[in-house]
């Protein structure tokens, strides 16, 4: 045998054994894509306002306190985080140098300016850009958590875009979509606040005691209404104290327990720092009532009867899988703001399951009757074909394995098309092999001839192929992105099997041969 | 084995008649969507809530619509999906203008309200998911494992998710009895199912929901994608071979493209993602085509040097037709297989590859060459009158 021909039979031989070798096993090497194996497909926005406006207010009434504690009363401010920036009145008498000293201790990145009778303050643009961008990497990591928690099988959580709002959550094979996006989408952030007043039956009742008027530094909660047996009757109001004790942030852990009467509820344990601080709060606040809010609802506002130092529990009307819900996305941690579903699509396992089937199927009849064709159309020519077109294949699920490329729906799609389209490279060299045979020429010449004329026409036409597939992956999505690459992967290996693969064949079986009189086409 | 001999067909001669017919054809499609009932985007494109839902009886499509209708979320459309034995049904409603959000939860609400209100507080075992189950066996312990929690999950989860992959497979339970056919369980477990689960009229196949914000970027994307790619093979045909040509190429491919928009115009077909991919996928298949075309137009003028355009381009479609036949037969069979069994799901993708294959072949036989030598004889034409130009000023 000669060298050339021996070299390339070992070149096909290692191409083939790495494909099978990355392929096996096939059931963990290809991965199905949601839309086939069933599961969530969320894309979410954070709403990173949410974080600016909360930085706003914890400057504004840092601010007051701080200058209250100096003795220079201000009024309440107006909060503006569109423009990134809120307005404190100040009356024209004050002290303007110890209040500019207290700005420049404590609001230092603020950017602020002194007016006739009010100041503004505004957060530098970069400075907001960064607090976004932190707002989306800690809503990540937390909802990472949560999922990571909650025990679901290769996750796909990622931002979209490198300064985008948006992020991506993919879970295969979960079958419950309100419950995951509650789970997800809970702020969850848990607060203990001191309650000056409440709780009362309305609005008014509750300011009745303060003079119609809400303090600056407070604010007015509302939880649930209870009788005796833990349901809910009504709405209660309470005033509580805005700047919180603790918050969710400084929790050691959170685990479903029960309450005094039974109830399903969560019981908290506080890291060391706020435990000290609690401890001290409680311990000077003896029979006043705490507020436990969560996500700006009181849950409870229990009598304090002593000194507590790093537990505390939460009690509403959970059920068993609430309880257990609301711990685990404590645990996790609270979200940096809210967010916005912007994107949902569950595939029910069974919807995926019939497709796969019958994608397959249809797969598999559309490959048979290729063969088929092929082989009475071109005989032993057609033969030759076929086992080319297997081998793209083979090269083709070799190659989603080898890059980790889902498989979805419209990708089966893509291989039973790669299938229709493979077999296009070796009628173009067989029906150009023929009509140099009908010229006149011998079969090795015309094989030549064949092979290096359609050659030039394969490589434009499945380079524009390729132009078209290039552009779907760029601009695609999910499941299109997937088709895209089997696509793009079917036409190279459609190129080396069809043009490569064949020609090494028939050199095969022409090499026993001094002379060919006929070839079967 | 051969069906095409060699042929000498005067395919240019009859271009203006191929060219009327398309004309024709491209004319009634853009009047479907301009003054008919226009493209029916899919909820990738429109946004909304489309919600696919199997039911164990043949469901009442006007009590579905009525039910739907307490929404308030203007006409929902209500289809069959898939094979009526199936019973499977589609429905999709908009999003209020601009608003964000879901509407699963509440269609399904709405659902169970109608269709499950007999069901008390028993746990439904077409609704609900494997860990809602595992929770409920927990909490029954039937088989007394009485231990710590997660002994006992382990011990009812594989149970839990055993009865979900029976609904996985048989699309939905219709009757308690099914539990028998699970071997999985335990005879303890099995008999406190019965007592405390019991069987909703239907089950959740799929939902999709897609906010105004996602589907315009999504609109822009697909139309990007589409431009980027005609432009890309565009300037490729250009460099390989000349400008008439690119113009010629991708001129049968607007030809293409729209008849098949067209064609989903008239048949009001969803356009979805998949749509775009299959519309994209043709767009490929037939630019393939028209290069082999022009590949041996370009091989035969190399070789014969001065022939007459017209002439050499017929003798070089007809050099290549019987390519360009069995290709488009062999991938015709395998696309047409993808209609008849390949499911709802992927039905329309296969819909556009098919009327875009037949469209697609028949361009680059009829539609390419006669734009290329069109575009050819205008470019000699303004070369000539710029060289008499020239001359003219000497």
């Amino acid at each position: 045998m000669d060298k050339k021909l021996l070299w390339r039979i070992v070149l096909i031989v290692a191409v083939l054994v790495v494909s099978i070798v990355g392929l096996y096993p096939p059931a963990q090497k290809i991965h199905l894509g949601l839309d086939l194996r069933g599961g969530i497909h969320l894309v979410l926005r954070v709403n990173t306002g949410d974080a600016i406006k909360a930085e706003l207010d914890n400057a504004s009434q840092l601010l007051i306190s701080q200058a209250e504690a100096k003795g220079i009363k201000l009024g309440d401010p107006k909060i503006e985080p569109k423009a990134l920036r809120f307005v404190v009145p100040v009356p024209l008498n004050v002290n303007r140098d110890a209040l500019r000293q207290i700005i420049k201790d404590n609001l230092a990145q603020y950017k602020w300016s002194s007016g006739v009778g009010e100041w503004t303050f505004t957060l530098p643009k970069n400075i907001a850009r960064r607090m976004r961008d932190r707002a989306v990497k800690e809503a990540l990591n937390t909802i990472r958590n949560r999922v990571d928690q909650f025990g679901v099988s290769e996750p796909r959580i990622q931002r979209q875009g490198i300064e985008g709002d948006r992020i991506l959550v993919q879970l295969p094979g979960v079958d419950d979509p309100g419950r995951v996006k509650d789970l997800i989408g809970r702020t969850a952030l848990l607060e203990l606040k001191e309650v000056i007043a409440g709780p009362a039956s309305s609005r008014q009742a509750l300011l009745a005691k303060t003079g119609g008027q809400v303090p600056p530094d407070a604010e007015v909660l509302t939880g649930d209404q209870k009788d005796i047996d833990g349901n809910v009757i009504g709405k209660e109001y309470y005033l509580v104290r805005r700047a919180a004790i603790v918050s969710g942030r400084e929790l050691r852990s959170a685990r479903r327990s029960q309450d005094q009467y039974g109830q399903p509820a969560v019981q908290f344990t506080l890291v060391p720092s706020a435990a000290h601080k609690f401890a001290q709060f409680t311990g000077s606040h003896i029979g006043t009532n705490l507020a436990i809010v969560l996500d700006n609802k009181v849950m409870s506002a229990p009598v304090i009867h002593g000194q507590i130092s790093d537990q505390g529990i939460i009690q509403g009307s959970f059920s068993v899988q609430e309880a257990e819900d609301l711990a685990l996305v404590l645990r996790a941690g609270a979200l940096p703001a809210s967010i916005t579903y912007l994107e949902e699509r569950t595939v029910g396992p069974s919807l995926g399951h019939d497709s796969v089937v019958r994608g397959i199927r249809a797969g598999i009849s559309g490959l048979i009757i290729v063969i088929v064709f092929m082989l009475v159309y071109y005989k032993w020519s057609g033969l030759n074909a076929d086992v080319a077109l297997l081998m793209n294949l083979v090269l083709l699920m070799g190659a989603m394995a080898y890059f980790g490329a889902t498989l979805t729906l419209p990708g089966i799609a893509g291989v039973i098309l790669t299938i229709g389209m493979a077999v296009d490279a070796n009628v173009l060299i067989f029906e150009r092999v023929r009509e140099e045979l009908a010229l006149g020429k011998t079969v090795r010449s015309a094989l030549d001839a064949g092979f290096s004329r359609a050659f030039g026409t394969i490589l434009d036409a499945n380079l524009t192929t390729l132009i078209a597939a290039l552009f779907l992956f760029q601009f695609g999505t999910g499941p299109v992105k997937g088709f895209a690459v089997t696509l793009s992967i079917g036409i190279l290996a459609s190129m080396f099997t069809a043009v490569f693969v064949s020609r090494t064949l028939y050199m095969i079986v022409l090499a026993k041969k001094d002379r060919v009189e006929s070839l079967s086409i | 084995m051969r069906i095409i001999k060699e042929t000498h067909f005067p395919f240019l001669s009859y271009r203006w008649i191929a060219i009327g017919i398309s004309m024709t054809l491209i004319l009634l499609g853009l009047a479907a969507i301009i003054f008919g009932k226009g493209l029916n985007l899919g909820i990738d494109f429109a946004g909304g809530t489309q919600v696919t839902i199997k039911f164990h009886q043949k469901p009442d499509l006007n009590r579905l619509r009525k039910t739907i209708a307490r929404l308030g979320l203007g006409a929902p459309v209500i289809q069959r999906f898939d094979e009526p034995t199936k019973h499977e049904i589609l429905i999709r409603v908009e999003n209020p203008k601009g608003k964000e959000g879901d509407f699963t939860r509440p269609i399904l609400d709405l659902l169970n309200k109608e269709y499950n209100g007999n069901l008390g507080k028993a746990f439904d075992l077409n609704t609900g998911g494997v860990r809602e189950l595992t929770h409920l066996l927990i909490q029954l312990d039937p088989d007394h494992v009485a231990a710590d929690p997660e002994t006992m999950a382990s011990h009812y989860q594989p149970m839990a998710a055993a009865v979900m992959t029976y609904r996985k497979d048989a699309g939905i339970f219709s009757s308690l009895k099914e539990l028998d056919s699970i071997p999985k369980l335990s005879a303890p477990v099995r008999a406190a199912l019965k007592q405390h689960c019991a069987v909703g009229t239907f089950s959740l196949l799929g939902a999709q929901s897609v906010g105004p914000a996602v589907g315009s970027d999504l609109r822009e994307k697909a139309t990007l994608a589409v431009v980027f790619s005609l432009l890309g093979m565009l300037i490729y045909i250009w460099i390989r071979f000349q400008l008439p040509y690119g113009i010629g190429a991708v001129g049968a491919l607007f030809h293409d493209v729209l008849i098949t928009l067209g064609a989903l115009a008239i048949t009001q077909r969803e356009i979805n993602l998949p749509t775009i991919a299959a519309l994209l996928t043709l767009v490929g298949y037939s630019v393939n085509d028209t290069v082999v075309v022009f590949d041996r137009v370009r091989e035969n003028l190399r070789l014969t040097r001065g022939a007459e355009l017209q002439g050499l381009m017929d003798e070089s479609i007809n050099q290549t037709l019987s390519r360009t036949l069995i290709t488009s037969g062999t991938t015709l069979m395998v696309v047409i297989t993808l209609y008849l069994f390949g499911g709802d799901v992927i039905n329309t993708f296969a819909f556009v590859l098919l009327v875009g294959i037949i469209v697609g072949t028949y361009s680059s036989i009829f539609i390419a060459s006669p734009i290329a030598l069109g575009a050819t004889r205008f470019r000699n034409k303004m070369k000539r009158r710029r060289r008499e130009g020239r001359r003219r000023k000497r």
